[in-house]
């Protein structure tokens, strides 16, 4: 009888006007709510994955997993407590806590701010001052990135929304280049023809806008060709990787060769002699 | 099971839940391994946007050989031919899946639009035929394509470009698509697809629909130009 009496007593003991059986009551209603959340945020990705874009997807489980979460606190909030003075004492401890931490509101600003324009979204490619890589992740303070080589990379949201963004990918066309020497015996003109039947035959290589193919430059050692094609912005880098090496050797195949670096060198009162490399003097 | 023609080779092997579905089409062989106990392959022509890369283009853009050039508010018919690529489905009362997705004709990818915000397109060039014209069923399909120039001025068509998602395929001995293009103005229009079944023909597994995606009818607007 004397324990459940102390047990009673403590659990009807008051702190600042709140019985701590209230206060175990909403850490219980809470605690159930946030699983509730993570149980619900887990169905939406599960139901709209291969639906919804990542970004969208992602903004959808926020809402849904913070709006739970916001209602089950109020559920939970002890009667005895007034939600207006909640408000103004959450109101005043913003203020306080923003003047004491104006990194952590100037974050949050830009990322809301990056929310709403949306420069980037979640699975570009991209450029944020020195890291480039995939968007993992845009939450409120920070956006996360997965660079080329793998590593997690957290930015706060204020050096995103400040620094010169490159995204790779919100266009749905992008033009890479190759500059390609061959010998200045070789007929350039066939060279181009060869390139260009490489070219479109390439199903990624944009039919329009055309590829152009052109000579460039007459440099010290070979004639310049440049390659400038247009391929769709998801699948760039494969076709870039892919083509010059078959351009190269399709262009041997043909007998069309890129020269080594070659100078033609006159001895004074002597013979003339070629420089090293195997292309031919021109 | 096995398809064999000139073009590609399916065969789907095996005793009991397990099955070999093996497929070849040029050089490119595919093989996967099927466990059902009930349920049936269907081969049949799908949007002509997944090869070689699916996710690379939503849209087929046909560009005509020959431009065609509309009287101001007058309604017309020609057909032209379009790139067909062949699905493979496993198909049970409860859902449809994509075992395999290809082609025997060359792919081939345009920009429709400026490169800020133009659209991929697969690409493809037609004849324009006042008639259906005959094809070659494993490599092209009919493209029925009504036009309506609701504008009051003359307009020249060198391209009209379909939306992958909004198309609606028909196969017997060919594929069949019937399309609409009313011309709004000068350089821009709007695409759609009839949908209603014609006779004698059967409805194509629609990947969209295969993925889950719920369709409703929509048109695609052309804003940059026919030309």
């Amino acid at each position: 009888m004397n324990i459940v009496a102390t047990i009673q007593e403590t659990l009807d003991y008051e702190i600042a006007g709140i019985k701590v059986i209230e206060m175990i009551e909403f850490a219980v209603i809470f605690i159930i709510a946030v699983i509730i959340a993570r149980i619900a945020r887990m169905a939406v990705r599960r139901r709209f994955k291969e639906k919804l874009s990542p970004t969208t997807l992602n903004n959808m489980e926020k809402v849904v997993y913070y709006g739970i979460i916001l209602i089950g606190f109020f559920i939970a909030l002890p009667k005895g407590v007034s939600l207006g003075g909640l408000l103004v004492a959450g109101g005043i401890a913003g203020i306080v806590i923003g003047f004491a931490s104006q990194t952590v509101v100037a974050n949050l600003i830009s990322g809301l701010f990056l929310m709403v324009e949306r420069p980037v979204e979640i699975g570009d490619s991209i450029a944020v001052g020195d890291v480039s890589g995939v968007v993992k992740d845009i939450k409120v303070l920070s956006t996360t990135i997965r660079t080329w080589d793998g590593i997690y990379v957290r930015i706060p949201n204020e050096k995103v929304f400040n620094s010169n963004i490159y995204n790779y990918v919100a266009h749905g066309a992008r033009r890479f280049e190759y500059t390609i020497g061959i010998r200045y015996s070789d007929d350039a003109s066939k060279a181009i023809d060869i390139i260009k039947g490489i070219l479109a035959e390439h199903p990624l290589v944009l039919k329009y806008p055309e590829p152009d193919v052109f000579v460039s430059e007459l440099g010290e050692s070979s004639v310049i060709i440049a390659v400038k094609i247009w391929a769709p912005s998801s699948h760039w880098y494969s076709v870039k990787k892919e083509l010059l090496w078959k351009i190269k050797t399709i262009l041997e195949e043909n007998g069309i060769e890129i020269p080594f670096p070659q100078r033609v060198i006159w001895m004074a009162g002597g013979e003339k002699k070629e420089g090293r490399g195997k292309g031919k003097q021109r | 099971m096995n398809l064999q023609t000139e073009e590609f080779e399916i065969e789907v092997t095996g005793r009991g839940k397990r099955r070999l579905y093996r497929r070849r089409a040029g050089d490119e062989e595919v093989e996967k391994i099927i466990y059902a106990d009930d349920g049936n392959i269907v081969v049949c022509p799908v949007e002509p946007v997944n090869m070689p890369k699916i996710g690379a283009a939503e849209h087929l853009m046909v560009e005509l050989k020959k431009s065609v050039i509309f009287e101001p508010d007058t309604k017309n018919t020609f057909y032209v031919k379009f790139p067909i690529e062949v699905g493979v489905f496993t198909v049970d009362k409860k859902d449809v899946e994509r075992i395999d997705i290809f082609t025997t004709v060359k792919a081939k990818y345009a920009l429709y639009g400026p490169p800020e915000s133009g659209i991929i397109c697969r690409w493809w060039r037609s004849d324009v035929y006042a008639e259906e014209p005959e094809v070659n069923p494993l490599k092209e399909g009919v493209l029925r394509v009504d036009v309506e120039n609701k504008y009051h001025e003359w307009v020249e068509l060198q391209k009209v470009v379909f939306r992958a998602f909004d198309m609606k395929i028909f196969y017997n001995e060919h594929a069949y698509m019937h399309g609409m293009l009313t011309l709004l103005k000068k350089t821009t229009g709007e695409t759609s697809f009839n949908t209603r079944k014609p006779k004698n023909m059967h409805g194509a597994i629609d990947i969209y629909a295969a993925k889950g995606i719920k369709k409703f009818d929509k048109k695609y607007f052309m804003e940059w130009g026919f030309k």
